[in-house]
């Protein structure tokens, strides 16, 4: 048995699942296809309900 | 985004592809692929030395080809990791040519043209599907003639555009204006280089072109072969100082885009593509329109669509503020057909469904809420994973658990699973990231148990 996860995508939804798994102290492995993470949302200006920077 | 980078726990494989998985819930063993950067990751520094001196220049897809990057390149400014990559396609040396002017300059030595896709296989309990979506192709629909008119462009392109840090500075110029601007740095050039030629033959006549010519046409020269080529040259440059003259005339007409319309569900709720609604459309554009409205005080947008779904807390409240506060007019109608009117403005045309009349409105620009698409590569990625897709190529779940698939121990959150915009995707992934730790502690106490036998 492995205690490891694989996540695939690294926009916003892979980011968080990757850094809660961390925290809990499970090893994870994030799998991207492009050259950086980030995914749509790095590509937004700001983001809606706050207007809070994307990034 | 940092925290990634940095978290002992967390093995990054960026730029990386899944080829295989076998095994099952607890024991799965993966296949991924490297894909060669021709930069070698332990020693970039992301400094960016080499893209500085990279010679090719190609469309920036971050910026949704709005801009250019170099061959080499990051894939955005912040990005993590922050190695840098060789673009295969575009690069002149992995296309035969010969160049290497990267290597030569980077001091880490980090550039390797040999570097080869690296195989790795990963042993993990369970896996998270987070591939996202892509954004629907305007194409499809002719009547918005998206990629025919300029200044009709994606909400994505617009978040671009309206980024300090984009291809831009935030700036609403216009793409039909940023082209004119293009063409005419293009044709100055070509001016400075006729204009240089035409200085040499003055130079060495001691007469300026416009004097000589008159007596050239007069038949003074005779066949004086030099003085031919320079009337040649000079007849050729009439035409590009015309053109640079009449261009700079145009450029120093422009100003920024100020009257917007934003057209809702292009795509969605459109039993032509998607009959969903993609849910952030409506609240994506009122955003873009306060955000626009913050840049210039004068800007007023119209946002047509059947209804604003404002669904969400603080959402409603979101949108009466951008009415009241931001010049946005909420039109309910849908927009029928776009067309181009004089100095490149599309010309809307919509149903006024509350005056039941057809109306026709210029702008400056029409920004398109495009519908929230799968991504591409989602049905290779179900097929490797085993996993089922629902109708539309999203990955099918069931209402009762939104976050597993077809597949025990394999979860999937955000847009892979359904349109939704971020605050849902980060509680769907924290919901994944809870079922798939639950197999990580079984998994931890089959091993006291087996010790303690
Ligand atoms: C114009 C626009 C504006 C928006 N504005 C807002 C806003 O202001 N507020 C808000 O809440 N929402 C907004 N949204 C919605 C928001 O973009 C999404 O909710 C969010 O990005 C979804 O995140 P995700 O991680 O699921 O998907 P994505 O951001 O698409 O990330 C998926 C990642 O997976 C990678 N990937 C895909 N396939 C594979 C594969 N086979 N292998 C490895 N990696 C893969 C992709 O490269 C990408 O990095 C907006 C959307 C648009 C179009
Ligand atoms: S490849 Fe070399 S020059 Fe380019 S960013 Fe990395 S360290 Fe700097
Ligand atoms: S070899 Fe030349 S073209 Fe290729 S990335 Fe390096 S500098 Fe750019």
């Amino acid at each position: 048995m492995s205690k490891d996860v694989l996540v695939i995508g690294g926009g916003i939804a892979g980011i968080q699942a990757s850094l809660d798994l961390a925290d809990m102290g499970i090893k994870v492995h994030l799998v991207e296809r492009l050259p950086s993470i980030g995914g749509k949302m790095a590509q937004l200006d700001k983001t809606f309900p706050t207007n809070d920077c994307a990034i | 985004m940092l925290d990634v980078g940095r978290h002992p726990n967390i093995r990054l494989l960026a730029y990386s592809e899944l080829e295989k998985i076998e095994g099952e819930a607890g024991n799965f063993k993966a296949t991924v692929r490297r894909k060669a950067r021709y930069v070698e990751e332990d020693k970039c520094t992301g400094c960016g030395a080499c893209k500085e001196k990279c010679p090719t220049v190609v469309p920036d897809s971050f910026n949704e080809g709005l801009g250019t990057r170099k061959a080499i390149y990051s894939y955005f400014a912040q990005g993590i990791p922050s190695t840098h990559t060789i673009d295969p396609d575009h690069c002149r040396q992995l296309n035969g040519k010969k160049c290497g002017v990267c290597a030569k300059t980077c001091q880490a030595k980090a550039i390797n043209f040999e570097q080869k896709d690296r195989i790795v296989e990963i042993q993990v309990g369970s896996i998270i599907v987070a591939a996202g979506y892509d954004v629907f192709d305007p194409k499809s629909i002719p009547e918005y003639r998206y990629g025919e008119i300029p200044n009709v462009v994606t909400a994505i392109e617009f978040e671009r555009l309206l980024s300090a840090s984009g291809p831009t500075s935030g700036h609403l110029d216009r793409p039909s204006d940023r082209a004119l601007e293009a063409e005419l740095e293009e044709v100055e050039k070509k001016v400075e280089r006729s204009r240089k030629a035409l200085d040499k033959y003055e130079e060495k006549y001691g007469e300026k072109s416009i004097d000589f010519i008159t007596k050239f046409r007069a038949g003074q020269y005779g066949d004086d072969s030099d003085k031919a080529k320079w009337a040649e040259k000079y007849e050729e440059f009439l035409p590009l100082e015309k053109s640079y003259e009449d261009l700079k005339q145009k450029v120093s007409g422009i100003t920024v885009a100020k009257r917007l319309a934003f057209v809702q569900c292009v795509g969605s709720r459109d039993f032509r593509f998607y009959p969903f609604c993609s849910g952030y459309c409506c609240m994506h554009s009122i955003k873009e329109a306060i955000i626009a409205h913050e840049h210039e005080r004068e800007t007023a947008s119209t946002i047509f669509g059947m209804d604003i779904r404002a669904v969400g807390k603080g959402f409603e409240e979101y949108k009466i503020r951008g009415g009241n506060h931001s010049n946005i007019t909420y039109v309910r109608g849908r927009v029928a057909e776009i067309t181009e009117g004089p100095g490149r403005n599309p010309v809307v045309t919509y149903e006024d469904t509350k005056e039941r009349k057809v109306k026709s409105q210029e702008f400056d620009m029409v920004i398109l809420a495009t519908a929230c698409a799968p991504t591409r590569g989602i049905a290779e990625l179900a097929k490797t994973l085993g996993v089922e897709l629902d109708k539309y190529n999203f990955i099918k779940t069931s209402p009762l658990s939104p976050v597993d698939t077809t597949v025990p121990g394999i979860f999937v959150c955000g847009c892979a699973q359904a349109p939704m915009d971020v605050p849902e995707s980060v509680a769907q992934a924290s919901s994944a990231a809870a079922r798939a730790a639950e197999i990580a502690f079984q998994s931890d106490l089959e091993k006291e148990r087996a010790v303690a036998c």
